[in-house]
């Protein structure tokens, strides 16, 4: 067989970069081996292999427009997860991807966009956020509402002052619980959405945490008079092999590997098995 | 590309035998202890016809329960990649029963689509599967529940139907088919293509269950969360064994085995039945109750395979049904569900 016919055989990747980020939470930067090509989009997900123990799918962080260093923020969580976090700068890792679908960030050009992240979930909305901001002036008002269970669990920290500060942006955050140093906002993201209440008008949402969060989320959105069709969500099934054949994520007759993970509301709606 | 020949009976052994010395090995049904299994042959005479079926049906000749998928070495601080060896000879599996071959043509399928799966296209690609038709069906078989006969052809690349003293009615449905047929064309005698109907027939009066179930269950939310799939549940242990039987479920895991030098990559028979198969690093479960990881399984093979591909992904083998170990039976399970459907106004 053919190294390229294998389609369960990971690209060598070398970890370039790992940044603690929040508690548990780790921001692994990596290089493909040989300059391979790695062409993928905002919303795609990958498996990583640490080898010897296992690999796990994950949202891609990182867009290919701002670096060729491909980023994951991961949370130690998992087998896979710990082995990850264990691993120092230099290390080889497997890369297995680019895979899914993607946000239709051109289709929902000249909109207003709200981005809505819970948690870990904040990983693959990074992109979404990096790609509007580097192309300001296609999209309308940017609302980023953004959320963990404490402080010390909220991503991205320290890009929060760049994205509040990008024009027509807004950026809120929130945690469930705060600690002593946390002068901000305490409550859920959906308390949040209730209070800056972003304008349905010719604006999507897109929407990425824990299925908890989604579900009330959506609800949310809804008495806010979003409809179905301006609602999109990145689903988080247990994967296996990523291409439609294990049958793990499989919803109804879709798949969230091959079909997703990317979904308008409208089809995440129709689903009588919803992950959410 | 039908085409009809006939094999006298006595010319069948000679063909097998024939076909046991050329380049391609040879899989037939075998006798082993109790059961007759698909094993490579090393004499004719271990070559049984007398089954009304195999022990398994022949997917692990195509899709093993283990098997590695990557090799890799530790060089230093780096990683050596390698392939599985995956050197195989041309085959030929002779007696595999209509409804097991179906079972391919699903797998197929499932393998070829969305990016193919060059570990099973091409054990498939390099076997040849002559088909037996079925005259004496067991009574927990249903394939023509299903869609299927005793008799169908999809998946054989060779159909061999008993017609009697006459021998067997050799049907060529593909160019595999073709291929074996050109070169051992003495063994078969030309003729017209006889019907198989009255065999077909016979076959299909010994069947006690002939339920209509072709048309899969259409789903509705109300049919989604009836309380009729706790109580067909209520009994399942989990255990998995109607997957790892089944000639169509395909759902696999994938582990690494490793020591100090490298490791394996393998992928592993899985089943939906298993309470860990959806359960995410983070404990939450989308399936945490047996109930819905059993209606997973008959909803993934009589709704939601049928609404991408047009086919049920279940044949009608019965091999779940006689393995459960407690007696669970996807058969009156699809027709209680059936039923449920078409009770359109319920209290």
């Amino acid at each position: 067989m053919n190294e390229r016919d294998n389609p369960l055989r990971p690209y060598p990747g070398r970890l370039v970069g790992i940044k603690n980020i929040a508690q548990d939470i780790k921001l692994f930067q990596i290089e493909l081996k040989d300059g391979q090509p790695f062409d993928y989009r905002p919303g795609q997900f990958a498996f990583l292999s640490a080898f010897g123990v296992g690999e796990a799918p994950f949202g891609l962080a990182s867009t290919a427009e701002r670096s060729p260093v491909l980023e994951f923020a991961i949370n130690r969580i998992g087998t896979v997860t710990d082995a990850l976090h264990s691993l120092e700068p230099g290390a080889v890792v497997g890369v297995r991807g680019p895979l899914g679908n993607w946000f239709p960030l051109e289709e929902i050009k000249g909109r207003n966009v709200v981005v809505l992240g819970g948690g870990i979930g904040g990983a693959p909305l990074r992109p979404v956020i990096h790609s509007i901001l580097d192309h300001r002036d296609d999209y309308g008002k940017l609302t980023i509402l953004w959320a963990a269970r404490t402080p010390s669990l909220l991503i991205f920290t320290d890009e929060y002052e760049q994205w509040a500060a990008a024009p027509d942006t807004e950026l809120h955050v929130t945690v469930d619980e705060g600690d002593e140093r946390w002068s901000g906002h305490v409550g859920l993201i959906t308390q949040l959405l209730e209070r800056v209440a972003p304008s349905p008008e010719n604006a999507v949402a897109i929407i990425c945490g824990p299925p908890i969060m989604i579900k009330f989320t959506l609800l949310t959105l809804e008495k806010l008079k979003f409809q179905p069709q301006q609602m999109l969500m990145t689903l988080e099934a247990k994967m296996k092999c990523g291409i439609g054949k294990c049958g793990r994520c499989n919803m109804g007759e879709k798949f969230v590997c091959v079909h997703g993970p990317v979904f308008w509301y409208t089809e995440v709606a129709r689903f009588l098995e919803s992950f959410v | 590309m039908m085409a009809c020949r006939m094999l006298r009976p006595e010319k069948l052994e000679e063909w097998l035998a024939e076909l046991l010395r050329s380049e391609r090995r040879l899989i037939a049904p075998q006798r082993q202890g109790e059961d007759v299994v698909f094993q490579p042959v090393q004499t004719v005479d271990d070559i049984t016809l007398d089954y009304i079926n195999t022990r398994w049906p022949v997917k692990a000749w195509f899709f093993p329960p283990s098997e590695p998928v990557l090799r890799y070495r530790y060089q230093g601080s780096g990683v050596e990649l390698e392939q599985p060896n995956m050197a195989l000879e041309p085959r030929v599996i002779f007696g595999v029963r209509p409804c097991d071959a179906a079972g391919l043509a699903i797998l197929d399928q499932v393998f070829n689509s969305d990016g193919e799966d060059e570990f099973y296209t091409r054990r498939r690609t390099m076997t040849t599967i002559v088909g037996l038709s079925c005259t004496h069906p067991a009574a927990s078989c249903f394939c023509t529940s299903v869609g299927l006969s005793p008799t169908a052809s999809a998946g054989s690349d060779l159909l061999l139907t008993p017609m009697g003293d006459a021998g067997y009615l050799v049907e060529t449905l593909t160019a595999r088919g073709e291929q074996l047929l050109w070169e051992y064309g003495h063994y078969f005698a030309a003729g017209e293509c006889r019907s198989k109907e009255a065999v077909t027939e016979a076959a299909e009066a010994r069947m006690s269950r002939q339920a209509a179930l072709a048309q899969g269950i259409e789903l509705s939310e109300r049919l989604f969360e009836h309380p009729i799939w706790a109580e067909v549940a209520r009994k399942c242990l989990g255990c998995g064994v109607c997957a790892y039987v089944c000639p169509t479920c395909h759902c696999f895991d994938i582990v690494d085995d490793s020591d100090a030098w490298g490791g394996v990559r393998c992928r592993n028979w899985d089943s939906c039945g298993f309470s860990l198969f959806t359960r995410h690093a983070s404990g939450h479960n989308p399936r945490p109750q047996q109930d819905s990881r059993y209606r997973q399984r008959v909803l993934h093979k009589f709704s939601y395979f049928p609404q991408r591909w047009g086919r049920l992904m279940c044949v009608g083998c019965g091999r779940c049904v006689t393995n459960c170990p407690v007696n669970m039976d996807i058969y009156a399970t699809a027709q209680a569900v059936l039923q449920v459907q078409g009770v359109k106004h319920e209290t």
